[in-house]
């Protein structure tokens, strides 16, 4: 969330007032700019703080804001927006437009009247994510305008570009971060705002918005041509440009995050190179593009990921007949894997210009340190819960159970000492994986899925479950809000996107319509009802459901700071028998170990107190702090 | 002049409001800054790390062995960074040491701190602070943060000075709040101008 400058100054009509933004707040910037209307999305790092911005200040900004179910049907509301004559934009984490992708598709044939610009934030590195796709390859299936920023200004300038892009031809234009875009802290200098649209109106076309064949069949042609036409848009846009640095010996053609870590590069060993800096991707300005390769003896490819420019460059290269070396990812010079860095770039560039690279680090074995990954909040409820159902497990007697997860805080089950995740790969997965799992083995099998998860693509897993006869628990984790994003509300909760009441979706009347019979609703901070809960659920057959309903620590944390009412636990030394139950199995953070006495850290201690429990300490040794 | 500060610690210390105010300053002083902010899994409990550029730089990532400065919000993390330092580099640690659970689940304790430099290249100059009891006198544990910025600026290679910490403190705090960060903000100068001794090598 933006601290520095106020969340209110995104709203100020300065142009030319500079801010310090991060590349997610400028593209909040750049809606309010563009006069965006109507703004969806589903959650998901690292665009989440673009909703977190607009759903902040939706009202003040005359936009209307909606945290979505899952980005699929964000996609449709703000497509019926677009259509109904409202400026529009949908964003979402690249795994996301995967969700998304079915209507996107089809919508880039029906078209739009007012702008629709559709940003994907991808995640090269995958510091939040289970795979590292290129999302730069929806353009090319969608057959949609592409536009890659670099940093927070462009972020911001970019994305009311897309708008004019996408109402020049009428077309959705996908907008594409990275991490390190969406994550980068910058200046940006403001612009000015655009007028708003208050009210659209859906004037009826069925032989342009309906996508029957006999419709889709035309609406192909009209989209293949509206992609041949913005060529010549993209050969003349000033975001796509030629720098030049000393002799400019060496051509490189880049785009994105790939641009800063190679001007890093290019800097600090003063190459001379001739960078071709492109900021729409496609259709590729392919004019520009072969004119460069016939200017330089060489061109080097640099962008993270797919050779996405790569393999057109060599297109352009073999269709205009240009003999010039071409150096990228095909040829061995660059990894398809990871992010990079101004160090990896440099090493691949010095292969190919043969200069040194200077590596002064210091020798330290890191790998030698203990290892801090994320871990659970202390007071996360979700720790509560996997103790309760690990110790279930094992005083049933379950041999060999299997333990399907799904995306959320909670896939950190993962981790020692819980091991609750035996396998864990998109939203939504858990309950169709775990029915799997049913069929094909005779293992009990228990799913765990988050009340934003549920709400998002949980509910099919589960109908096809119950008709499919499966064996399977469910625990719904429900921390009332989607956590690991940020906090923000789902349809489980009593208020929207607007900040304005909403009714609360119920997840029990859900599982029930839906005919599963054990339905249990437990407070995962009461470690026995909630053992007794999964053990009871392991007695049964069929699709059971337990809700371990608890709200997020960090939402209790702070209301609890601000009513002045925090307490924290400590062990007594005299009761403790060092059994190292609470250390070795339930393993919160603020727990450890000093001088071989169990200790609490009073600055990390939520007060939760699950700790003291006696299925935690049996002995009693661990005590409320006692203020004077 | 490119200044590159890697700073590193826990998630919930406030290592990214420390960056904020780094970077604050500097755009106080009207510089270019561009500053790395990864949101990872967790919300608590991680390591997390910023990097903050101050100069003509483009992107937010420091490259092996270019960081001017690391300040360390706790050991284990400082060490952790300092595997992305160079010759060239300063550091700064705060002495208060948080265990990670993949030690205690194993009844293992915090290691000490000769184990940890033991690691270290001797090269590499470490200044210690304890900034929660410099915290605690300025009247909050929270000003932890602006403890170790103090020191930061101490060191005399930032290219800021006090007062424009000091304004990008008081955008943020007022009243008693502000006063406890100046405390903060002065205490941290003082520890490293009076001790300017190397703790762990």
């Amino acid at each position: 969330m933006i601290e520095m400058s106020g969340l209110n100054d995104l709203l100020i009509n300065q142009p030319g007032k500079k801010l310090f933004l991060l590349g997610n707040e400028a593209i909040a910037r750049g809606a309010i700019e563009a006069g965006v209307r109507v703004a969806t999305t589903y959650p998901g790092t690292p665009s989440s703080e673009v909703g977190n911005v607009l759903s902040e200040l939706a009202k003040k900004a005359g936009l209307y804001f909606q945290f979505s179910v899952n980005e699929k049907v964000a996609i449709e509301v703000a497509y019926s927006s677009a259509i109904s004559g409202l400026r529009s934009f949908v964003f979402m984490k690249h795994v996301g437009l995967n969700v998304a992708a079915d209507p996107l598709m089809s919508i880039a044939y029906t078209g739009v009247r007012a702008g629709l610009v559709v940003m994907s934030a991808d995640d090269p590195s995958m510091f939040s994510s289970q795979n590292e796709q290129d999302n730069r390859n929806y353009s090319e299936i969608a057959h949609i305008p592409l536009i890659e920023p670099s940093n927070s200004q462009e972020a911001k300038d970019f994305l009311r570009y897309a708008f004019e892009i996408s109402e020049m031809e009428h077309i959705p234009v996908l907008f594409r971060t990275t991490t390190r875009v969406s994550h980068q802290r910058g200046m940006v200098e403001l612009g000015d705002m655009e007028k708003r649209e208050e009210v659209g109106f859906f004037k009826s076309d069925p032989a342009n918005f309906v996508a029957l064949p006999v419709n889709s069949m035309g609406l192909k042609e009209k989209l293949v041509q509206k992609m041949e036409r913005l060529k010549a848009v993209s050969e003349s846009s000033k975001l796509n440009r030629i720098e030049t640095y000393g002799s400019g010996k060496y051509g490189i053609i880049t785009s994105g995050e790939a641009y800063n870590v190679l001007m890093d590069a290019v800097s600090k060993y003063g190459l001379d190179v001739s960078v071709l800096k492109l900021g729409f991707t496609n259709p590729l300005p392919e004019g520009m593009i072969s004119k460069f390769l016939g200017e330089h003896e060489n061109v080097i490819v640099v962008e993270e990921l797919d050779p996405f420019l790569e393999t057109r460059v060599r297109m352009i290269a073999q269709m205009h007949s240009i003999a010039t070396k071409i150096f990228g990812k095909l040829d061995g010079y660059f990894t398809f894997s990871h992010e990079y860095s101004p160090d990896t770039v440099a090493g691949s560039l010095s292969r190919i210009m043969g200069f040194d690279t200077k590596q002064v680090s210091v020798e330290i074995d890191a790998t030698a340190l203990p290892p801090r990954p994320p871990v659970l909040c202390p007071g996360c409820p979700h720790r509560a819960t996997y103790y309760a159902v690990k110790r279930a497990v094992k005083m049933s007697n379950i041999k060999n159970p299997v333990y399907s997860s799904d995306i959320g805080c909670y896939s950190l089950g993962v981790y020692d000492p819980y091991n609750e995740a035996d396998v864990m790969i998109e939203m939504g997965s858990s309950i169709g994986v775990g029915g799997g799992f049913s069929n094909a083995t005779d293992q009990k099998v228990i799913s765990f899925i988050g009340d934003s998860t549920f709400f998002h693509s949980g509910i099919p897993g589960i109908i096809n479950a119950v008709h499919n006869a499966a064996n399977v628990i469910l625990i719904v984790l429900d921390n009332r809000t989607t956590a690991m994003t940020g906090q923000q509300p789902n349809p489980g909760m009593n208020i929207n996107g607007m900040g304005d009441p909403a009714p609360e979706v119920s997840i029990e009347a859900i599982v029930r319509a839906i005919g599963v019979q054990y339905v249990k609703t437990v407070d995962p901070y009461d470690l026995k009802s909630t053992l007794l809960a999964v053990s009871g659920a392991l007695r049964e057959n069929g699709v059971s459901v337990i809700v371990a309903r608890r709200e997020c620590a960090m939402i209790r944390d702070d209301r609890m700071r601000s009513k002045k009412e925090w307490k924290t636990f400590q062990v007594n030394p005299e009761k403790c028998k060092l059994c190292m139950n609470c250390v070795e199995k339930f393993s919160c953070p603020a727990i450890f170990i000093e001088g071989g006495k169990v200790e609490i850290d009073q600055n990390i201690c939520d007060g939760c107190g699950v700790c003291a429990e006696p299925y935690v300490c049996p002995f009693k040794a661990i005590e409320e702090v006692q203020t004077a | 002049m490119i200044t590159n500060i890697i700073i590193a610690g826990v998630g919930g210390q406030g290592v990214v409001t420390a960056g904020l105010l780094l970077s604050e300053a500097a755009t106080i002083r009207g510089m270019h800054v561009v500053m790395s902010e990864i949101h990872g899994l967790a919300q608590r409990g991680g390591s997390v790390s910023v990097d903050v550029r101050i100069g003509e730089v483009y992107g937010s990532i420091i490259g092996r062995g270019d960081a001017d400065l690391i300040i360390g919000f706790e050991p284990i993390e400082t060490m952790r960074a300092i595997a992305r330092a160079g010759n060239k580099t300063q550091v700064i640690m705060n002495s208060e040491k948080i265990t990670p659970v993949s030690l205690s689940m194993h009844d293992k304790e915090y290691p000490s701190n000769a184990d940890l430099t033991s690691m270290v290249d001797k090269s590499i100059k470490i200044r210690e602070i304890n900034a929660v009891s410099l915290a605690k006198k300025a009247g909050s544990y929270k000003s932890v943060n602006t403890v170790i910025i103090g020191a930061a600026i101490g060191l005399g290679i930032l290219p800021f000075e006090k007062d424009d910490m000091l304004s990008a403190l008081k955008n943020r705090f007022s009243g008693k709040l502000y006063d406890i960060n100046r405390e903060a903000l002065g205490y941290g100068m003082d520890e490293i101008l009076s001790n300017q001794s190397v703790s762990l090598s």
